[in-house]
């Protein structure tokens, strides 16, 4: 099977490798995983606190090239998005961006549960803010 | 359980009505060899079966089978020995194997067609997937200190392995003794489990073996 242009150059060139503090109030983590073909993707966002606007981006994963290349290719869209419009995000826009064969979907939907885990995992910490921020305040 | 497999309403040779039965009961022609694993051996679909009695009824079959007994029958009759024979193999190869086993019922059962989702996993063990992942990229990167941290994780995964076995075992009775497609779900989530276990299992071995 023959990757397509757009794959093989997010392959060599992957976007956005990295890792951010996954204890920064501001990072969401998404660790997600296909235990059939092993993959394992770990992609990561930093919101502004501010604006609600995805200021970065970061995504390591462990798996094929198509896997990569829709991890890469997520974190380029996410980065300027706001969290909602994030959610929007849908792996048949990986798939067609990517031309990525009917076996290898399963890599973009991989990408798009890191990213709705990522977003969720933010918004958990959101959530848990206000009370956390008190009871340490209660504690000083 | 149904059988998906169709076969033969009766015997091709005597008429007799076939009954799932490798060899009709009448007459005792070989019939078209067509049936599920477990009918081929004249057992009932069970999850937990005893490996002698199955290595036996497949030395059995294997005689019985084997192709040089049918070189004086019809032409019929040598094609499907030769047709059982090689269902044979494939059959006590799966069905030995309690995970083989355990797979072709469920893809029996219509578990097959699942799309893969990590909901499946769980995140603790994505985590340690994680990290064993970094700790490989770092041996073979070069760096030699990673080497330790592979041996350890890999025993943390044998571990893991040992205990999924034992916790399939126990889901193998309770699937033979209710027949529940909750077990089944069940059983498919920690097949998945394992497949991802071993994976790893056999992927720091082969780059500790470097």
């Amino acid at each position: 099977m023959a990757y397509s242009d757009k794959v093989l150059d997010h392959y060599n060139n992957p976007r956005n490798v990295g890792s951010l503090d996954k204890n920064d109030p501001n990072v969401g983590t998404g660790m997600v995983g296909a235990p059939e073909c092993g993959d394992v993707m770990k992609l990561q966002i930093k919101v502004d606190e501010k604006t609600g606007v995805i200021a970065d981006a970061k995504f390591k994963t462990f798996g094929c090239g198509s896997a990569i290349a829709s991890s890469s290719l997520a974190t380029e869209w996410l980065k300027g998005k706001t969290v909602d419009e994030a959610l929007k995000i849908k792996n048949t826009d990986i798939v067609n961006e990517l031309a990525l064969p009917p076996v290898k979907i399963h890599c973009s939907v991989l990408a798009e549960d890191a990213i709705k885990a990522a977003i969720a995992d933010y918004k958990k910490k959101l959530a848990q803010r206000s009370p956390q921020t008190e009871a340490v305040a209660e504690k000083a | 359980m149904q059988d998906t497999f169709k076969h033969a309403e009766a015997c091709w040779q005597c008429g007799t009505p076939a009954e799932q039965d490798l060899f009709c009961r009448y007459c005792n022609s070989l019939q078209p060899p067509d049936l599920d694993y477990f009918r081929f051996f004249g057992l009932e679909p069970r999850l937990k079966l005893d490996p002698e009695d199955l290595q036996q009824r497949y030395y059995k079959l294997s005689r019985l089978l084997h192709p040089d007994r049918y070189t004086r029958k019809t032409s019929r009759e040598r094609e499907y020995s030769l047709e059982a024979t090689a269902i044979l193999n494939d059959a006590y190869r799966t069905l030995r194997d309690p995970i083989a086993r355990a797979e072709y019922v469920l893809k029996r059962e219509g578990f097959e067609n699942v799309e893969p989702r990590s909901k499946n996993v769980d995140l603790e063990l994505l985590e340690e997937v994680f990290e064993l992942n970094m700790a490989l990229e770092e041996l073979r990167a070069g760096d030699e200190s990673a080497r330790p941290q592979l041996e350890v994780a890999r025993d943390k995964f044998l571990a893991m392995r040992s205990e999924i076995d034992r916790d399939l075992q126990d889901l193998f009775e309770e699937y033979d003794a209710t027949r529940s497609r909750e077990i089944l779900e069940k059983i498919r989530r920690l097949l998945d489990r394992r497949r991802y276990v071993q994976n790893l299992v056999a992927e720091v071995d082969r780059e500790l073996s470097n």
